[in-house]
Parts: structure tokens; C-alpha cells; sequence
């Protein structure tokens, strides 16, 4: 297991979380709730009232029987001491709100080779769900699918002598209930940003809508052309982008430290067979500098007119 | 053929001269599919003129071997081997069981079942 130390710190607090299968998660569902009203509980209350005691210097404050900290008793002292309740949540089974109507509106199928990240990343996922309110169903264990391959040893004849090798990839589903499209969205483009390392993500969105569905797409279509203008015959191919920058991307593809930076020369390098590998996606900038930036254009405009 | 190959070395894999003949053909077979698959309409349809599509097969056949699907053979990328070549990695099969046993192929392990 070699990764960056911030990795591992999350594999090794999932070993202290103790993520069961599925089948025992339905179990724990309300054990959060136990330990609310638990012990820990009470021990916050008191170390609160304990520490208003200290600052209070009334005399009938003074009078109250103190509760003395001493080294021998510290480290208890310490392991009573209550976490907060966000770091205290991290060791519990995620939590999750109930379906009102139990409509199926997306579904992410993740991925891996390596059990261990896959199950801290379902994890993840399934906490920011509960925090964007959305109702979770998971995590669901898909079957494992194993593909082997038998090579002989050698590089030449001796067919005799072979190896077996295999890859084993594990898949988990996380199944969104009654969740509005935009929410989904935005969950989806939360993990997707925070995707950790060895995990593919897979989500299919469903969206209801009414009968004048036609009509809607067609009206959305208008709008779209409105805002975007000469810009729209641009958008999928990018033909004016590709030719203007074709030559600096020829060069670049040319170029050794380029191409060993993409792993070229890597044992898998140059996937040209993956589907996707050779599209390259247009970055959108979302966050304030960005909304300045268009409203300023905006401004522009109409001062223009 | 020389007339197709691109006039700098367009590749990053492993380099000899079967593997550039592969790529060159892959990239002229591309370059004509549509011409191909259009022809083999007008053959197949039989709604159409004896004479036109009788016109098509002779286009058909007169197009550069080059053109052909056929013609596109799975090469290893590290080595160029045209045998053995495991599609999954893209690899021929020597080469899969070295990068397999450096650990170079995420989740790739030695089985034993």
C-alpha cells in the first residue's frame, strides 16, 4: 500500500471505523442516534459546567465541590472527554435520511482494484449525500468481476511452463432516492472533484418531467441559443479553437517531455484505445472570480448597446 | 506505402517499421471509411441500377489495399510483436508478464484459484 501520507491517514481511520458489509449496515443504521443519549453525552455536559465553574468567582461557585484533575487520573479524564460531533460521526456508519417517495433518480456504480479504497470512497460518498440531504441507499456490493489471463513464462516456445494472472475489480452502487436533479448534480460534481485515487465512478441520472417534455427541451433550446449566440455552432466540435491552436498542440504532442509526461513510456501508456482518452474536455471555471468575470462582460455589453 | 506515411514520426510507442505500417493503415483506413462503407451500399442495395452497382464493385476493388479493415493488425506497443497480443493491455504476451510481475499494470496479480 504506497500513497501519500494524507491517503493512507483516510485508509487507517477506516480500519478504525470498521466499515461492515452492507448486510450489517442496515443493522447499525440507528446506532448514532444511541450515542447521542449516550454516556459521551453526559460527559460533554459536565466538562462544560465544569468549565464555567473554573471562570466563575462568585463565592457560592467557589463553594462547589471542585473536580480535581490530577496526574493520575488524567488520562482517564482524557479518554472521557468527548469528541465533537463531526469527528465522533467519522467513526459510525454514515448516516442517512429516509426516502419519502422511493423514486430511483440516480444510481453511481464505483469501482476498483483495491477493496480498501473503494469502501473509504463509498464511505465518502454516502456522508455527502447525508449532508446535502439527499436519501442514500448503500452501499450496494456488486459482483466482483475477476479476469485471468494464462501466459507462458518464456518468451519463446516452452508452452508447458505458464502463469496465471488475474485482476479482480470490486464495485460498489450507491442508489439516490426522490433526489432533485440539481442536488444530484451537485453531489455528483462534489465527489467527482474530491475522486480518490484507484476508484472509477459510473452514474446514471434519471430526470421526470411532464408530458410536455418536447415542448420544454425545445424552449430550453431556444433559451440556450439566445445566450450563447454565434458561439453555439462552436460547441461540441470547437472548430475554430482546434484550428487555432493545432499547431502548438502538434508540437507538443511531439515533444518527448510531453509525451513522458502523459505516460508514454509507461508500461499502459498511450491508452488510444480507452474511448475517451483522446477528447480532451473544455474546463468551466465556476466560483467568484469567474461570475465577476461575466458580469463584468455583461456590463460590457450593455454599455456597448 | 510511403505515400500515406505521415512525413514526421507521429507515434510514441515502441518504433520499427511494422508498427509505423500498422498506424499509417489504421489512419488511411479511417481517412476512407465512409467512401468504403457508401460503396458497399450502392453494392448491396439492390433497388439501385445493375450498372451503378456494378460501377461500385469496381471502385470497390480498385481502392488502395491500404483502405481495407483487414488490413489493421493489433501490434504490441512495447515491443511491436503482431502475435500474441493481449487486447486488454495492448501488449504481447512476454511483455504483459513482465509489466505484470513489475507491478506495472494496476490490479494485475499472479492468480491462484
Amino acid at each position: 500500500m504506497s500513497g501519500p501520507s494524507c491517503a493512507r491517514a483516510l485508509i487507517s481511520a477506516t480500519k478504525r471505523v470498521k466499515i461492515s458489509s452492507p448486510t450489517t449496515n442496515g443493522q447499525c443504521l440507528p446506532l448514532p442516534r444511541c450515542t447521542i443519549s449516550g454516556t459521551n453525552q453526559r460527559r460533554h455536559d459536565s466538562t462544560v459546567v465544569e468549565a464555567s465553574r473554573h471562570l466563575d468567582l462568585t463565592p457560592g461557585a467557589a463553594e462547589a465541590p471542585p473536580t480535581s484533575i490530577t496526574p493520575a487520573n488524567i488520562d482517564q479524564e482524557l479518554a472521557n472527554l468527548r469528541l465533537p460531533r463531526a469527528v465522533q460521526a467519522t467513526y459510525l456508519d454514515p448516516l442517512r435520511h429516509p426516502p419519502t417517495l422511493g423514486i430511483k433518480t440516480a444510481e453511481l456504480q464505483l469501482r476498483s482494484y483495491s477493496i480498501r479504497n473503494l469502501e473509504v470512497f463509498t464511505d465518502f460518498c454516502l456522508r455527502a449525500a447525508y449532508y446535502l440531504k439527499l436519501a442514500a441507499k448503500g452501499p450496494i456490493a456488486l459482483p466482483r468481476q475477476v479476469e485471468r489471463w494464462t501466459v507462458p513464462r518464456s518468451n519463446f516456445v516452452h508452452k508447458k511452463s505458464q502463469e496465471n494472472f488475474e485482476r479482480r475489480t470490486v464495485s460498489r452502487g450507491i442508489k439516490i432516492l426522490d433526489g432533485h436533479p440539481e442536488v444530484v448534480a451537485t453531489w455528483l460534481a462534489f465527489v467527482k472533484k474530491h475522486q480518490y485515487y484507484g476508484v472509477g465512478m459510473k452514474a446514471n441520472v434519471w430526470e421526470y418531467g411532464s408530458l410536455e417534455t418536447g415542448k420544454d427541451m425545445d424552449a430550453e433550446a431556444e433559451r440556450i441559443a439566445g445566450r450563447l449566440g454565434e458561439q453555439l455552432d462552436l460547441v461540441g466540435g470547437k472548430e475554430g479553437l482546434m484550428v487555432k491552436h493545432a499547431q502548438t498542440v502538434e508540437g507538443m504532442l511531439g515533444s518527448e517531455p510531453f509525451k513522458a509526461r502523459w505516460g508514454a513510456y509507461a508500461a499502459m501508456g498511450g491508452a488510444g484505445g480507452v474511448p475517451s482518452a483522446g477528447r480532451r474536455v473544455e474546463s468551466v471555471r465556476v466560483g467568484k472570480k469567474a461570475a465577476r468575470a461575466r458580469a463584468g462582460k455583461e456590463v460590457d455589453a450593455a454599455k456597448a448597446e | 506505402m510511403a505515400q500515406f506515411r505521415a512525413k514526421k514520426l507521429d507515434l510514441g510507442c515502441f518504433i520499427n517499421i511494422k508498427v509505423i505500417r500498422d498506424h499509417t493503415k489504421r489512419k488511411v483506413f479511417e481517412q476512407h471509411e465512409p467512401e468504403r462503407q457508401a460503396l458497399r451500399y450502392i453494392i448491396r442495395n439492390t433497388s439501385l441500377p445493375q450498372r451503378t452497382r456494378a460501377q461500385a464493385q469496381l471502385q470497390l476493388t480498385q481502392m488502395h489495399c491500404y483502405t481495407r479493415p483487414t488490413q489493421i493488425r493489433n501490434r504490441c506497443i512495447m515491443g511491436g510483436r503482431g502475435r500474441g497480443v493481449l487486447r486488454d493491455f495492448r501488449m504481447a504476451r512476454f511483455q504483459f508478464r513482465m509489466n505484470a510481475l513489475a507491478g506495472k499494470l494496476p490490479g494485475v496479480q499472479k492468480a491462484s484459484w
